[in-house]
């Protein structure tokens, strides 16, 4: 009964039972219904338990484990998919799928993007996309999430091979794979598209390839070499911070394999290219990526300063990641203790694994750097107190969790050696393992935004749409190539589906614009200096908040708190022509006047 | 490449699917088409120029083939954006099957002598009757879950709203378009009033299903001097006096910025 019930096509069938679950869950929510977020959970855990208990077991085979582990990330992409359906959602999805716009109107890379102006001077993602939506004629939508789809499968089985070879343990890759599962991002955030969902499977590819070619024979080295040096070259021009990542980690193993005295060739010229790869290619194309990070890491470093003297108060966890006034429904008691207990159970594992990877492998310095990320990823939670430094801490999870992922492999082969109690046992780190899972999920994203918003609705089996959504597809329609200032939220769906030049945020000034219910000397001249006749005024307090500002509001539940009447009728005073006007959302065109 | 059946069969494949996805007119065929050009094709002719025919294993060789086209695709795309004609459908379907061709190529000149009888792949396991309906129901599930997603659900709480837009229709600005774009629940009635200057106005009732959008042309009388002030109004039938939306043009526009 035991082995039926472990076998991979029953297996494969709870996880589809599971995908439904959260899909059903979703379609709740978007019925805005406010369905119990546990129909959401219990698939999540249908999909992920019975995979994790089977990785446990002494008994699959090495293609059996891999196979799981892609079934694995297949079907936790698919709740991200379920999630968003037909349409991209996610505050970075507008801004790329703008740059395959951009890339299908000029045929070139490398156009405006008002958003991220450095996005596309990173055009691996769009430019891959494209060969998609070219060769297909099919949405960017559909082939953005064939191609990310694509990018997670790889990242599963490099990530298996990877650790497979190094701990020399298939049962023990399974379980790393597994564990790798509960970094915050894995569910949402990371399976987004956006550039770093490509260029991370890529880096763990890179990192395969070189463990494979450290213990392949020397006539497979120049093999080896191949995926390594167009793997460098790929994410060079795919994500800043993941070739930065990738250059770190050769330059260490570089050094290490001088420091250790390593008999094997050291990798210098793999740490040359990284290096000089992402340097050149930041100096002769993405020069404005400096602009762009740079604020962002000192703003972060200020921050930690401020909040361990004191002088910046430090940040609530399980708060809202975004800026919004509107008040979001807070994470339970419960889940806030999962997510903790995760951490707690992240921290024995990695406790256990890292005396045990000194012990065994300290001769290799793969290892070494593994043991440093998995220092690094509890390092790096404590940014998640200082206010402004919390999303680098997110970020770099990411990365450390794969050290962390190979440091826990060791961690948990204790619970699985041979003897009595071992069901016990196998249950008790699948249990551990769900916690992780689910924790990470909770402490990655929203509660309030776990369950989808709707953004399209049915009526009378029609479509109608969101107010942005609506606003979006007019300008898609009938103001083809304009440009806009607006709040935020509305500024990205009209990059994306509306395909319009939308400024938002604060590079220029846009938000204090659309903002402040005064109009103010410095506000016309600006939008004049940058070429935006068309001006969004939103009233609604989410407008500004780029992951819950797209959708309809609902009667008490969200989207029904609202700015002061000022933010719209200070341009109706001007005046200037009112091109479109939904309920909360006024379009004028500043260009039109008496 | 004769004698090496599996660089032919992928060369020809390339071609084949690059010339579907470029010629094809139903999207679902050139989809089909496209997917192993763009994400298997490329990586597995890269990893054959590599690896030569033996010595990688099947789970890493398949592994590699896709991350290896994912790369290509990246690169491809920087590099065709050196020449003038850029990234396009028929550049795509151009490189695409080269980089396969002559990876091939690379391929059967390592290979140290072709493939010949009896084909050493390895065995897989026959599957079970019980577990291919286990799978099948699985996919089918999963694509249940997956149409559920994407299908549109009445969201009775959701706040609908009426749209109205006016834009003119042509350069020459003496006529304009008015919208009423409903995303209401129920059919709503309506009362839209434009207004042409300080003189003319028409009205014209509206009734709008959910989801259901009209648009109105109307024509702005030229003014010798000065500028047309269109106002359109939209009221509803059930609160009359109450302005629901106002949309406002001077027309010809005057194009700069106050």
């Amino acid at each position: 009964m035991q082995t039926r019930l472990e076998s991979p096509a029953v297996i494969a069938l709870l996880a589809a039972i599971g995908l439904f679950l959260c899909s059903l869950a979703n379609a709740l929510s978007r019925e805005t219904r406010d369905p119990s977020q546990l129909i959401y959970w219990l698939g999540v855990l249908l999909i992920a338990v019975p995979i994790f208990l089977r990785l446990t077991s002494s008994g699959p085979s090495y293609r059996e484990r891999l196979g799981l582990v892609l079934l694995l990330g297949l079907a936790l992409y698919g709740v991200k998919i379920v999630h968003d359906a037909p349409l991209f959602t996610l505050s970075d999805e507008y801004i790329h799928a703008f740059n395959i716009h951009q890339i299908e109107k000029y045929d070139h890379l490398y156009h405006f993007n008002p958003a991220i102006s450095t996005s596309p001077y990173y055009p691996g993602l769009e430019g891959a996309t494209s060969a998609l939506t070219m060769l297909t004629g099919a949405s960017t939508y559909l082939c953005g999430t064939i191609l990310v789809g694509a990018a997670r499968l790889v990242q599963m089985a490099a990530l298996f091979f990877l650790f497979a070879r190094l701990s020399g343990s298939a049962r023990g890759a399974g379980i790393g794979v597994a564990v790798y599962t509960g970094t915050s991002n894995f569910l949402f955030w990371g399976a987004q598209f956006s550039y770093e969902s490509l260029s991370l499977p890529l880096v763990c590819v890179v990192l395969m390839a070189f463990v494979e070619r450290e213990e392949a024979p020397p006539r497979l080295r120049g093999a080896w070499a191949v995926p390594i040096v167009l793997g460098i070259l790929a994410i060079t021009i795919t994500h800043h911070l993941s070739s930065y990542a990738l250059a770190i980690i050769f330059v260490a193993l570089a050094v290490l394999y001088r420091v250790m005295r390593v008999e094997k060739p050291n990798p210098w010229p793999f740490a040359v290219l990284a290096v000089g790869s992402a340097a050149a290619w930041l100096l002769i194309a993405a020069e404005s990526t400096t602009g762009y990070l740079f604020p962002v890491l000192e703003n972060a470093l200020e921050a930690i300063y401020e909040t361990a003297f004191g002088d910046t108060e430090a940040r609530q966890l399980f708060g809202s990641p975004s800026d919004t006034a509107e008040a979001v429904a807070g994470t339970p008691i419960g889940a806030r203790a999962i997510a903790l207990l995760a951490i707690a159970v992240l921290g024995v594992i990695s406790l256990v694994g890292l005396r045990q990877v000194w012990r065994r492998e300290r001769r290799n310095p793969l290892a070494i750097i593994f043991c440093a990320f998995t220092v690094a990823f509890f390092a790096a939670l404590m940014l998640r107190f200082a206010p402004a430094a919390w999303e680098t801490g997110n970020r770099a999870g990411g990365y450390f969790f794969i050290g962390l992922s190979f440091v826990a492999i060791y961690g948990t082969a204790q619970l699985l050696r041979r003897g009595p109690r071992l069901m016990r046992r196998r249950l008790l780190l699948t249990g551990a393992l769900a916690v992780v899972l689910v924790g990470g999920a909770i402490s990655g994203w929203s509660w309030d935004l776990q369950l989808a918003r709707p953004l399209k609705a049915s009526a009378d089996g029609k479509d109608i749409f969101s107010e942005p959504l609506a606003l979006a597809e007019f300008a898609s329609q009938r103001l083809d190539g304009s440009r806009f200032a607006g709040p935020e939220a509305d500024a990205r769906i009209l990059l994306h589906p509306g395909g319009q030049v939308a400024f938002g945020g604060q590079g220029p000034d846009i938000e204090d614009i659309v903002d402040e219910p005064q109009l103010r000397d410095w506000q016309l001249p600006l939008l004049e200096r940058n070429h935006l006749p068309f001006l969004v005024a939103d009233r609604r307090l989410l407008s500004e908040d780029t992951l819950r500002g797209q959708y309809f509001s609902v009667k008490d539940q969200y989207g029904n708190e609202l700015r002061p009447k000022g933010v719209v009728h200070k341009f109706s005073e001007i005046p200037v022509g009112r091109v479109w006007q939904g309920g909360r959302i006024v379009l004028f065109n500043l260009r039109d006047r008496p | 490449m004769r004698g090496h059946r599996d660089l032919q069969r992928a060369c020809l494949a390339a071609v084949a699917c690059a010339l579907v996805a470029a010629l094809a007119p139903w999207e679902i065929v050139r989809l089909a088409a496209a997917l192993p050009l763009t994400l298997f094709l490329p990586g597995y002719a890269i990893v054959a120029a590599a690896f030569g025919s033996r010595e990688l294993a099947a789970p890493k060789r398949a592994m590699l083939s896709v991350a290896l086209s994912l790369m290509t695709l990246a690169l491809g795309a920087f590099v065709l954006n050196i020449f003038p004609f850029g990234l396009e459908t028929a550049s795509w379907a151009v490189l695409l099957p080269l980089v396969v061709i002559a990876a091939c190529r690379g391929a059967a000149l390592r290979r140290e002598r072709p493939q010949r009888g009896r084909d050493a792949r390895p065995a897989l396991p026959r599957p079970v009757a019980g577990s291919l309906v286990l799978g099948a129901l699985a996919v089918a599930i999963a694509l249940g879950a997956l149409a559920l997603a994407e299908k549109p659900l009445p969201a009775e709480n959701a706040k609908g709203f009426t749209a109205l837009w006016m834009l003119p229709t042509d350069e020459r600005e003496d006529v304009v378009a008015i919208g009423v774009d409903s995303n209401q629940h129920d059919p709503h009635s309506y009362r839209l009033r434009v207004s042409l200057g300080k003189d003319q106005s028409k009205t014209y009732r509206v009734e709008l299903d959910p989801g259901e959008e009209r648009v109105y042309e109307v024509d702005v009388p030229p003014r010798p001097s000065g500028r047309t002030h269109v106002v359109a109004s939209l009221y509803r039938a059930g609160k009359p006096q109450k302005l629901y939306r106002r949309v406002t043009s001077w027309l010809p526009r005057q194009m700069t910025f106050p």
